[in-house]
């Protein structure tokens, strides 16, 4: 869809950079309309190569076969990958080679009443554009075919990599093991968990950080009214915070109220 | 822009929604054939010993090599059909094969190891005669090709021509044979009938004629025909008139040479009457000389192995009676085989030594032949030295019904290659019968059954069905029990006539193919096995077939029953055979002889009180007859009478005409469209499929709101081309008539267009491929019919009271490939979503979705059009390979695609055929209705478990915490 909307714009351009081919073509029409009337006319012999990298000719050639228009005119492969097409009259035609393992691109290929010869790609929507193609013919396979779907297998992986499940799975083992990797034992390092568990909980009554930051900037100008809302006993806990210097304090003054609350007791 | 990307994914992930093949699914439940065709000319590969190949040429223009220990293909070439692909030589040297292709236009070699081609040159015009390879010195150097009035040389090695010289007198001359006898001189022979042979010698090297002879024989007209060089180059003929054989030494250098006359009555021997008799001779090496030994054939069944010695002709065997006779080569023997018949079922095949004649011992070989097959027409001899240094063979026999059968000695065959199957002609699916149990139980609940019998009779009868099934079903444990023992290799499920039974989902089903040469096939879908086959014997070479059933398996204690049309294209007489489908005998059932020319054949859904349906034949006097035309038939006919209408098309005038039934049996003619025969002809005819079946009677709308199709069974689609075939002023039309009423529908022309046209006619559309000879391109239209918003008749169609003429939709595509064929799925209900099948020239068969092809895709998407889920217009179809429902598999010449529905509403049987024979199942919609293939038991039952126990153990674990709650 998308491609052929783009496609033609940019072939447009190509064509009109192609000035020469392009006559070529409009020429072409000539011979092309004579060629129904001329029944008895020149035969020529399209002449090519296929290669398929990487793999030896014998192992492929005696499936091959060289479709002209169809079947209407066939060649076959040599030993060495070449081929030809005998006994083609003038005109205008889709050469492809055709195996049931390798893909190949079709070929227009365009013959002149006097043999004169042209490759070019093959555009069905655009049918005189022109994009040459190399003569005689050189054509290269793509890979092999693919005809089979994959099965949607299941598989452990799969099942695990789901993102489902790893929001599901990844809090399980948190709560499961770092109980376990952490001393519970020592009540400092209790309470320090504790907070940190805090802090994984989402506070409904955290500010959101804009208004945070405009609060902290108002707050640094220096009209301090610390303590008189329950959102603004934030930044002021921050500010003790600093001034008291210890680590733990620091800590304190993400914590909500009641955190707060503890640690004036202490 | 975003809008466009959005689109072209929505696009990608329609495209992706297709299924395709899986590919572990690969040969499990499709199966592919594939033929030559009637082989022509069949040489073994002889250079190596241990080689396993026979080179094989065919009528349908493949060049192939088959595995002489399997009969598979090793590999195989299609040429174009037609002549200018048919094979005019077959000439085998070492490792090469020379073939002479299109009446002499092309000459190639190919490798026959590989399978490659080792070069191609295009020959000068002319029509061609003979071609033979030339040695000298003891090799093989070269190939003299013989035409109407040129003679060439070419090396082996390369084609490169190595002389070409213009034959003398060839306007008058008629030059018919080319010899070499390896030494440096090739020998053209000419005749000018019932006057004079010319014999000209060129010499090797560089094409000058060494002399030019011409010698008396008024008798003779035909060189090929009865004429053979034997020996040190002497040309020996036959004539049946006087009746004496003559001969002439080719290398004496007198100019008056002279025939020797020998009559035949002088050697003691006798022509059957109006007999043509035949000689035989071999050259085992081109480079060397041919035997002096030869067969002369003097009666359809009496063969003589004479030979010349010293000029002398001595008799060294008279075989009678003798079928056939073959020459054959290994190391330095030559050995005559000779086929005579033993008795009426079979035939041996003896080996003896050239020279002598003298039997060789242990060489007999039985040849049983099939009472449903044709007589032998050919041998090949394929001998091979033991290591006793005495010889032993293998034999393939090619019968006259196209198949060949590898033979080895004592008479066991290796394989059978049924080459008839590379020329179906039409074909159905038949349902397989009921098994005996099953039968029993479907008798029991008969409607006879439960009026006739009383109560107990019928309780014993359940009773008694009862353990019928239960007796069958510890059969089928047995048999489990059996063969799990037994190593796995062992256990054949072989499918036999005798064990045929309809499986649950009536998936497999028995393929009737009926062949060009007039031989029958039963085929097992499901693995491709040939069940039964009977040859038709007098069947015209000409002939067209029409297969119907006209009784189904489902009719028991009745047999199905199947009738074969057969018309001789040229005088248009008939002659119908019946038989049984299921097991290929012909029927009981005399069918009712047809003097007159047919026209028309249909089949109607009336059955006869046997259940068969009413086949009935319109001949060229418009007369109808009825098949079977028992009472009860004709009785029905008359009250139905009104109500049938046919149609004829007169493709050769451009007319249609409709008629209708009488009570008499006489018809009237109701309506007659004529198409002008010097402005278009018409191509096709196409109706719709008589047990096709529509779901759906609408669409609905985005809106909601519903659009009835317009869905009339007698409606026809007529193709016509243009006779104008200039590029310009070519058209194809296509025109939509009501075949009762003879309404014309819709009419559209496509113009700058040209056939062939391919047409699938179905539900309430059309879809039609052609050339588009301005953009040089092929293109799908499709048309589709609605009623519209509302339905005029909503319980029954008739064709006489529809007022309201349809709205017409269509829509044309590009298709960025030529087709072979094409054909629609089908289905059980008709639920199932519609695909087309394509065969395309490379091979494949595509499987596009009808979804493609509906000429409702909007060129903006709306939001409506998105609800309805159509794929927005793009003017190119896609070829994915992920659709080609035979992934590699690829089927050469494509003729037909057959689809048939199976018990389960998603999966369509479909087999194509050509020169290759290919079945498959479809599931257009994917399979909603079954389990799929992969569904993973191990998965749900490992869940299951799991769960199971879980549960057991926290209900435990819940107990023992409740108890200790209750101790607290």
């Amino acid at each position: 869809m998308w491609h052929s909307e783009r496609i033609p714009l940019l072939l447009a351009f190509v064509q009109s950079v192609l000035v020469v081919g392009w006559c070529f073509t409009e020429m072409e029409a000539g011979p092309g309309a004579a060629m129904s009337t001329q029944t008895n006319g020149d035969q020529f012999k399209i002449e090519g190569r296929a290669i398929v990298p990487g793999v030896k000719t014998q192992d492929w050639v005696s499936t091959a076969r060289v479709l002209v228009d169809g079947e209407e005119h066939v060649g076959f492969l040599r030993t060495d990958g070449s081929f030809a097409v005998n006994d083609v009259p003038s005109g205008s035609y889709v050469v492809e080679v055709v195996t049931p393992t390798y893909r190949f691109e079709p070929v227009r290929v365009d013959i002149t009443s006097k043999g004169k010869m042209r490759a070019r790609l093959v555009n069905y929507i655009k049918t005189s554009e022109v994009i040459r193609q190399p003569y005689p013919l050189q054509i290269r396979s793509s890979g092999p075919h693919s005809y089979f779907m994959k099965r949607e297998t299941w598989g452990w992986t799969d099942f695990l990599m789901n993102p489902m499940v790893m929001m599901m799975v990844l809090p399980l083992l948190i709560i499961v093991l770092l109980p376990k990797v952490v001393n519970t034992n020592d009540p400092e390092m209790r309470k320090e968990m504790e907070q940190s568990m805090n802090m994984l909980n989402p506070n409904p009554e955290l500010p959101d950080v804009s208004e945070l930051m405009t609060k902290l900037f108002s707050g640094s100008k220096g009209s301090s009214k610390a303590g008189s809302s329950s959102k603004g006993t934030r930044p002021a806990a921050k500010r003790r915070g600093k001034h008291s210097g210890p680590s733990r304090a620091k800590k304190l003054s993400m914590q909500n109220n009641c955190a707060d609350l503890d640690s004036w007791d202490q | 822009m975003a809008k466009l990307i959005l689109l072209w994914l929505k696009c990608v992930i329609l495209y992706n929604a297709v299924d395709a093949v899986f590919e572990d699914q690969v040969g499990k439940f499709d199966w592919r054939q594939q033929y030559v065709g009637k082989v022509r000319f069949s040489h073994f590969d002889t250079h190596v010993q241990s080689s396993k190949k026979v080179l094989v040429a065919t009528e349908n223009n493949v060049f192939a090599a088959l595995n002489t220990r399997t009969g598979e293909l090793f590999w195989r070439h299609v040429d174009k059909s037609g002549p200018e692909g048919n094979i005019d030589a077959l000439l085998h040297h070492g490792q090469d094969a020379i073939l002479v292709v299109g009446n002499g236009r092309l000459l190639r070699s190919w490798d026959v190891n590989v399978g490659g081609l080792n070069w191609e040159i295009v020959l000068d015009s002319g029509s061609f005669q003979k071609a033979c390879l030339v040695g000298q010195q003891g090799t093989v150097k070269n190939v003299a090709v013989l035409k109407k009035n040129i003679i060439s040389l070419h090396y082996l090695s390369n084609g490169h021509q190595k002389w070409i010289e213009n034959l003398p007198e060839s306007e008058t001359v008629d030059y018919q044979t080319v010899y070499s006898g390896g030494n440096g001189e090739v020998y053209a022979l000419g005749i000018v009938p019932h006057s004079h042979v010319v014999i000209i010698a060129y010499s090797t090297d560089d094409g000058e004629i060494i002399k030019q002879i011409s010698v008396e024989a008024p008798w003779l007209s035909n060189i090929v025909a009865s004429c053979a060089v034997i020996g040190q180059g002497v040309l020996i003929c036959v004539d049946s008139a006087t009746p004496s054989l003559y001969m002439c030494d080719l290398h004496l250098n007198t100019h008056d040479l002279q025939m020797t006359q020998i009559p035949l009555q002088s050697l003691g021997l006798e022509v059957a009457p109006d007999f043509q008799p035949v000689l035989v001779s071999h050259q085992p090496n081109s480079a060397h000389q041919p035997l002096s030994e030869f067969f002369l054939q003097l009666g359809p069944d009496n063969f003589l192995l004479l030979q010349l010695n010293n000029g002398q002709i001595v008799t060294l065997r008279d075989f009678k009676p003798a079928l056939l006779v073959s020459f054959a080569t290994t190391g330095e023997k030559t050995i005559a085989a000779v086929m005579s018949p033993k008795n009426k079922t079979a035939c041996s095949i003896n080996l003896f030594s050239a020279e002598t004649g003298r039997r060789l011992l242990d060489t007999t070989l039985i040849f049983v032949m099939d009472p449903n097959g044709g007589k032998p027409e050919k041998i090949y001899i394929q001998p091979f030295l033991k290591k006793d240094d005495s010889v032993g063979y293998r034999a393939m026999v090619q019968t006259e019904d196209h198949t060949l059968t590898f033979i080895q000695q004592p008479g066991r065959v290796m394989w059978t290659r049924e080459e008839a199957l590379s020329d179906v002609v039409t074909m159905e699916m038949v349902d397989l019968p009921l098994t005996g149990t099953q039968a029993e139980l479907e008798g029991e609940f008969g409607k006879k059954a439960a009026i006739q019998d009383g109560l107990m009779s019928m309780v014993f009868k359940r009773l008694s069905s009862q353990l019928i099934l239960l007796q069958a079903w510890i059969a089928h444990l047995w048999k489990l029990f059996y063969d799990a023992r037994k190593p796995r290799s062992q256990v054949k499920n072989e499918v036999t006539i005798e064990n045929l039974s309809r499986d649950e989902f009536n998936l497999q089903k028995m393929m009737v193919m009926v062949t060009a040469s007039g031989k029958l096939f039963g085929i097992d879908s499901k693995t491709g096995s040939i069940l039964w086959r009977h040859y038709l014997e007098d069947v015209p070479s000409n002939a067209a077939f029409k297969l119907m059933v006209q009784r189904t398996t489902a009719h028991f204690p009745h047999p199905p029953q199947c009738t074969l049309l057969i018309k001789d294209q040229d005088t248009g007489l008939t002659t119908l055979h019946v038989f049984n489908p299921i097991f290929g005998k012909k029927s009981h059932v005399t069918p009712p002889a047809l003097p007159q020319p047919i026209l028309q054949s249909f089949l109607l859904p009336l059955m006869d009180q046997d259940y068969a349906k009413v086949l009935l034949l319109v001949d060229d006097q418009y007369k109808v007859s009825a098949f079977p035309s028992t009472k009860n038939v004709l009785q029905q006919l008359q009250e139905m009478a009104s109500s049938i209408f046919f149609y004829l098309v007169d493709s050769s005038q451009g007319r249609l005409s409709g008629y209708r039934l009488r009570t008499d049996l006489s018809t009237e003619q109701i309506w007659e469209v004529v198409i002008p025969m010097e402005i278009q002809r018409i191509v096709s005819v196409k109706g719709k499929r008589p047990n096709e079946h529509v779901h759906s009677q609408g669409r609905v709308m985005g809106d909601r709101s519903v659009l009835y199709k317009y869905l009339n069974p007698n409606l026809l689609a007529v193709v016509t081309e243009s006779t104008d075939t200039h590029q310009e002023r070519s058209f194809v039309g296509i025109i939509l008539i009501d075949g009762v009423t003879g309404r014309i529908i819709h009419e559209a022309v496509q113009r700058k267009a040209r056939g062939p046209v391919h047409v699938v006619h179905s539900e309430n559309w059309v879809v039609y491929e052609y050339w588009s000879t301005k953009s040089r391109r092929n293109e799908f239209s499709v048309i589709e019919l609605y009623e519209g918003m509302e339905l005029y008749n909503s319980t029954v169609f008739s064709s006489l009271d529809r007022p309201h003429a349809p709205q017409v939709l269509q829509q044309s595509y590009i298709f960025p490939s030529a087709i072979s064929t094409m054909e629609a799925t089908l289905t059980e209900k008709g639920i199932t979503s519609r695909h087309l099948l394509i065969g395309l020239p490379s091979g494949g068969i595509l499987s596009l979705p009808k979804m493609f092809l509906d000429p409702r895709r909007p060129e903006i998407v709306s939001e409506q059009s998105r609800e309805e889920n159509l794929i927005p217009y793009a003017p190119e179809l896609m070829i994915r390979t992920e659709w080609f429902i035979n992934y590699n598999q690829s089927i050469s010449r494509v003729r037909g695609i057959h689809t048939s529905p199976s018990g389960l509403e998603s999966t369509c049987l479909v087999v194509a055929y050509g020169l290759d024979i290919y079945q498959t199942r479809v599931y257009p919609s994917k399979q909603f209705d079954v389990l799929k293939d992969d569904y993973d038991y191990m998965l749900i039952s490992s869940v299951l478990l799991a769960l199971f126990f879980a549960t057991m153990i926290s209900k435990r674990l819940a107990e023992v915490k409740l108890l200790n709650r209750a101790w607290r």
